[in-house]
């Protein structure tokens, strides 16, 4: 009983303090639905928007060219892919590795505020997907 | 022939009258920032964004407080926007649940994902959105809404609006923009921000105040007692900032204080499903973000899930078991000399909640001066508003004083008050001479509060 409380004081000291790093506090859950580059605050700022080079699924890295360069973005099992379907006037939805394909005009939210890091690990990526000519 | 030129005369010097007291009076040019501000009070009332007939306004309405409550809502029509559930089809499964939104004035968000709309969701009341300016920073970034990333984006008040209007502005499920609904622009994102931190409090209080009152200065004193009501350490100056002993300040930090676990909660009552609500990020931490106390005596019911109604059942929340076994309530039994969290008495309760009523209806005070001041000095067509405003703040201090049983005389000078706003709201003439004398008697009824 003692170490119980001992944990759950320890637990609720750290929630309290703040301590590690600042905790990113944007909802994620509304954010799937912002097509490509609208995201307000984030679009353009800290975000890179481009064309999908290559994907490297085992490695879990893709490359995107961008107007600023190439950035290489990493994969992890924290990174959420969604489909951008807004220009078929189709609700998004999530997406997965298999989903990103070269040519594709995609938006990368690196983890934190790191915008451009190379081989920087993905928030969110969206993946647009275009209306078919 | 006679009499009916007399009449003729007497509406043309009549009519010059009121135009030359228009002129006279006609507002200066508005800068930049007014601008802005005016326009996003334009957005928040009227732009529904092409949803389904919501605006911001539905549920921050100016009439009550920026926030709606089951009383307020009761006095809306059934074709009200905020019923869209119960009158739109594509919304009728889903979206929201009328009778908690009735009853207990509860909104349903899908904080978790919208993948399972049928079994993930929460149930959260309408946080006010005054005094937004001391509220939202943090080390860690704004916070936002009850659990603090209320926006998408980069998570800032200005980003809100995007979140609320596809969580509650669609028109079907699909929630497609461009289809469902359409998103804000920067432009109006701007504007939006604007005049959301135009609203209310511009600045923390300066505590202690000088208060008169016997009980409410004993309230202030608890409160202010890092060993006894510690309500200062999360809610500095009674706004919605902590400042942990020896740690300096937080900001608007986040906390868990185990009102999830508060017993007999009235939503959950009903026997309607009502999931556990997890707070901050998802899957969430379980904490929730810190409020400003300043207005709180007059926006309940308090907590994130509206599980309290009044203002010293959410002070008394505070030496209950569900907070004193909550992370953050062990963590200043950690900090505690003797061990403890927070222990009160019922005096004890009633007194910090009479402080809380007093500080609100301070603000209130302010806010109607400010209105009635500024009544004086525009057209007659703005006094209108301006002084229903002031009106509605009277009506709030005069409910929250009695409601305590606090300030008799007070309570008295704002009924005067009271009615010189309604008499300057109805004279054609002299509607400034009676915006001036409702003033006297604010600043007579606060003279009772506080020196």
């Amino acid at each position: 009983m003692t170490i119980r409380r001992f944990v759950v004081a320890l637990v609720g000291m750290s929630v309290f303090l703040g301590g590690g790093p600042p905790a990113p506090s944007a909802q994620e859950m509304t954010e799937r639905f912002i097509p490509v580059g609208q995201s307000p605050g984030l679009s353009g700022k800290y975000t890179v928007i481009g064309k999908l080079q290559s994907v490297n699924a085992r490695e879990q890295i893709c490359s995107v060219a961008s107007a600023a360069g190439t950035v290489n973005v990493r994969i992890t099992e924290r990174t959420k892919i969604w489909l951008d379907r807004s220009l078929l006037r189709q609700p998004n939805v999530q997406g997965a590795i298999a989903d990103l394909k070269p040519g594709l005009t995609v938006e990368v939210k690196p983890e934190g505020h790191q915008s451009g890091a190379p081989s920087g690990p993905a928030e969110w990526i969206k993946v647009q997907v275009a209306a078919s000519p | 022939m006679r009499s009916r030129e007399l009449v003729s005369i007497a509406r043309v010097v009549l009519c010059a009258v009121v135009v030359l007291s228009g002129c006279k009076t006609a507002s200066p040019p508005a800068d930049r920032l007014s601008q802005l501000i005016a326009k996003g009070r334009d957005l928040f009332f009227n732009e529904t964004f092409a949803g389904n007939g919501r605006t911001c306004g539905t549920c921050h309405p100016a009439e009550n407080n920026f926030t709606i409550d089951p009383a307020f809502i009761a006095t809306l029509p059934k074709d009200n926007p905020l019923f869209v559930a119960e009158f739109n089809p594509d919304l009728k499964e889903n979206f929201e649940n009328p009778a908690l939104m009735r009853e207990f004035g509860l909104i349903l968000e899908n904080l978790d994902g919208f993948d399972d709309l049928k079994n993930k969701f929460v149930m959260r009341g309408v946080p006010h959105t005054l005094g937004l300016r001391t509220s939202v920073q943090s080390p860690g970034g704004p916070r936002t809404g009850w659990s603090g990333d209320g926006a998408p984006g980069d998570g800032s008040l200005r980003s809100f609006a995007t979140g609320a209007v596809i969580q509650h502005f669609t028109k079907t499920l699909n929630r497609i923009p461009g289809v469902d609904f359409r998103l804000p622009t920067g432009e109006e994102l701007d504007a939006l921000e604007a005049f959301q931190l135009s609203l209310g409090r511009q600045q923390d209080l300066a505590l202690p105040l000088r208060l008169k009152g016997t009980v409410p200065k004993r309230g202030q004193e608890i409160f202010l007692d890092n060993k006894l009501g510690k309500c200062n350490i999360c809610h500095v100056n009674a706004g919605a900032t902590a400042n942990f002993p020896g740690r300096g300040s937080l900001g608007n930090a986040n906390f868990n204080t185990g009102v999830e676990d508060l017993p007999d909660q009235p939503a959950r009552l009903t026997g309607k499903r009502v999931p556990p609500d997890d707070g901050f990020r998802s899957p969430g931490d379980g904490t929730f973000n810190i409020p400003p106390l300043v207005e709180a005596a007059d926006t309940g019911p308090f907590f994130h899930n509206n599980a309290i109604e009044t203002i010293e059942g959410a002070v008394g929340f505070y030496d209950g078991e569900a907070f004193n076994n909550s992370p953050a309530g062990q963590a200043l039994a950690k900090i505690d000399p003797k061990g403890k969290g927070i222990e009160l008495d019922g005096t004890q309760i009633v007194a910090i909640a009479a402080f809380l009523r007093v500080i609100n209806v301070l603000e209130n005070i302010r806010q109607s001066i400010e209105l009635l001041e500024t009544s004086r000095a525009v057209s007659s067509t703005e006094r209108q508003g301006l002084l229903a405003r002031a009106a509605r703040e009277t009506d709030d201090s005069i409910r929250v004083l009695r409601g305590g049983g606090l300030h008799a005389e007070a309570v008295a000078h704002l009924r005067e008050a009271r009615r010189l706003e309604d008499k300057a709201v109805r004279s054609l003439f002299f509607g400034r001479r009676y915006a001036q004398e409702a003033i006297r008697e604010q600043k007579k009824a606060r003279a009772f509060l506080v020196e």
